[in-house]
């Protein structure tokens, strides 16, 4: 049997799931930056399947698009992490509490 | 392709550019002035783009496109290029009064500054998915290093920390939302979109996907229940850095916004409508209660900005030209309005190095210009006459009140905007009550750079010069609309 577009559907659903999932439970903000890329994927995995089974290939070239953007990103993203580990020594969301009322 | 009609993004990215690569030459001593030279720049920009004589407005027809129509150059576009390029300009000011506290690399602060701003321009002619994802990231990945470039400050990295998670969240929910639009009906463009036959508009999936769309434009203009980033990244960023996100970052929002609710999906904006008008309620109420025990300035002004998206949502709800036209005229006037406090923030609380309240007190004594400037700033952000900020909540409750008629729940959202605004002046008055009837102990008198006179200065012509003459802006803000496809 040949994976229809569904099966590919589902597979990306899971994927924005588990890493909304990871988001919103985990408490590294290395594991929490990970996850949020999961969901990025998971979008890029539902554009090559929509492009692929509509015959339209407009959906590959997004996907280029948020690859790059997503590199930035994570160089971004990676650059402030180590910043606020160097500072603080630690990268629990626990402990970045100094912004409360 | 057509190169001319981007030409105020190739001048404003090669002014960033050339700031940077100037960095590597100049002695530091004077590096802080290239600010003057990168404020100079757009000044040239914005004046250029004024008188007509850029190439691509001139003798143009309204709407042209260039890219694949990816990019569109019409007046709405226009109008907002004009504003993004006043709030850089006031910004890139702001930020050589600043600079003094930025530890190093200042020239990549201007140029960063640059690189969010034709970000912005961008996004004002996004006519398609593809550029309002790319357009989007670049102001927003931008912002996130713009929010912790005070390295030495915890709260400044902290800021930049959230900002980080909570914005690649929404840009996770963003373009999975537009993967789905895109799967369900083949296409990015907004004008393709609109063309698609109506069984796509009850397709949940399809609709799924607007919803998470609309969470990461939600995100960016900070509406309930995508705000919680935003008191803690205004408190904790360095102060130009909040004032361009609170003036440049919302503004891109809103056109987005606009673009896609009225170019791509007229139909779901119509269905949708009591929804944004309950979001607006919501973000109204959210804003103006929290404002209310906030002792930290720009706290104060991340609750309040909450509050001024819900006004904005308000008239976006109405559905109506005459409500888009109104939203266009609010930002316009909160542009100076926001800048002015922000302005006097920056030049006040450099000399105490906090950021209570409470150092505001006996201002009037020490600086009149600064004094002045915040309270034009705070009266009119409350929204009394004559100042602009009473006329722009004034054309949007009543746009809200003309649509009212055909959805009633408008009327349930005007009744909680008056009641924010009543709820407002609690906490506006309390910071003119810090400026004139405190007085200061230790108190001596403050005189403000050149720089900080001159933009305050504008700032308050550009208050009460709009509240006094209202109509110049809204004619421009109603030509803007026209493009959009209402009623």
């Amino acid at each position: 049997m040949t994976p229809a577009l569904h099966h590919y559907l589902i597979v990306s659903a899971l994927l924005f799931s588990l890493g909304l999932l990871g988001v919103v439970t985990r408490r590294s903000l290395l594991i929490i930056y990970m996850s949020l890329e999961l969901m990025l994927n998971a979008a890029n995995l539902a554009l090559v399947a929509f492009s692929r089974f509509n015959n339209h290939l407009d959906g590959q070239v997004m996907v280029f698009f948020i690859i790059t953007v997503a590199a930035a990103e994570v160089a971004v993203g990676l650059a402030l992490i180590v910043a606020i580990f160097r500072r603080r020594q630690t990268t629990h969301v626990e402990d970045l509490a100094t912004l409360k009322l | 392709m057509n190169l001319a009609l981007i030409s105020h993004e190739i001048l404003l990215l090669l002014l960033g550019v050339g700031v940077l690569l100037a960095d590597l030459w100049l002695p530091a001593a004077r590096k802080r002035s290239l600010g003057y030279v990168a404020a100079g720049g757009v000044g040239i920009i914005l004046l250029v783009s004024l008188l007509g004589l850029l190439p691509g407005t001139v003798g143009a027809d309204p709407t042209a496109h260039a890219f694949g129509r990816m990019f569109v150059l019409d007046d709405l576009a226009l109008f907002f290029k004009r504003f993004f390029l006043i709030a850089t300009l006031i910004v890139l000011l702001m930020t050589v009064e600043f600079a003094d506290r930025v530890p190093a690399g200042i020239a990549e602060y201007y140029s960063l500054i640059l690189f969010a701003a034709s970000g912005m321009l961008f996004a004002a002619s996004a006519n398609d998915f593809v550029l309002l994802f790319v357009s989007l990231e670049l102001i927003t990945v931008t912002f996130y290093v713009l929010t912790g470039f005070a390295r030495s400050r915890t709260e400044s990295l902290e800021a930049s920390v959230k900002y980080l998670i909570m914005g690649a969240l929404s840009s996770a929910f963003l373009v999975y939302g537009i993967a789905l639009v895109y799967g369900m009906t083949g296409a990015f463009n907004f004008q393709d979109l609109a063309a698609v036959d109506a069984p796509h508009l009850e397709d949940p999936i399809f609709l799924f996907g607007l919803l998470f769309v609309f969470v990461g434009l939600g995100f960016k203009i900070a509406a309930v229940p995508f705000q919680m980033w935003a008191p803690d990244v205004y408190q904790g960023a360095p102060t130009p850095t909040t004032a361009f996100l609170a003036v440049g970052s919302k503004a891109a929002g809103v056109v987005l916004l606009l673009r896609v609710l009225f170019t791509a999906v007229p139909a779901v904006a119509a269905e949708w409508a009591p929804v944004i008008a309950v979001v607006a309620s919501l973000t109204m109420l959210y804003g103006n209660l929290c404002a209310l025990p906030q002792t930290n300035l720009k706290r104060l002004l991340g609750y309040s900005s909450i509050a001024h998206a819900g006004y904005l949502l308000l008239g976006v709800a109405s559905l109506t030209q005459s409500g888009q036209a109104a939203v266009l005229f609010y930002l316009g006037g909160y542009l100076f309005t926001v800048l002015a406090a922000f302005m006097v923030a920056a030049a006040v609380l450099r000399e105490t190095g906090a950021e209570d309240i409470e150092s505001l007190r006996g201002l009037y004594h020490r600086s009149p210009l600064l004094a002045t400037g915040l309270t034009f700033s705070m009266v009119s952000l409350a929204g009394i006459p004559p100042l602009v900020g009473f006329f722009g909540k004034f054309l949007l409750i009543q746009a809200a009140l003309a649509a009212a008629a055909a959805a009633p729940i408008l009327y349930a959202a005007v009744g909680v905007a008056i009641v924010g605004v009543v709820v407002s002046l609690c906490y506006y008055f309390g910071v003119i009550r810090a400026i004139y009837w405190r007085t200061d102990s230790t108190g001596h008198p403050l005189t403000p750079s050149m720089t900080a006179r001159l933009t305050v200065g504008a700032c308050l012509a550009g208050i009460v010069i709009l509240g006094i003459f209202p109509s110049g802006l809204w004619e421009s803000a109603r030509q803007a609309v026209a493009t959009l496809s209402l009623n």
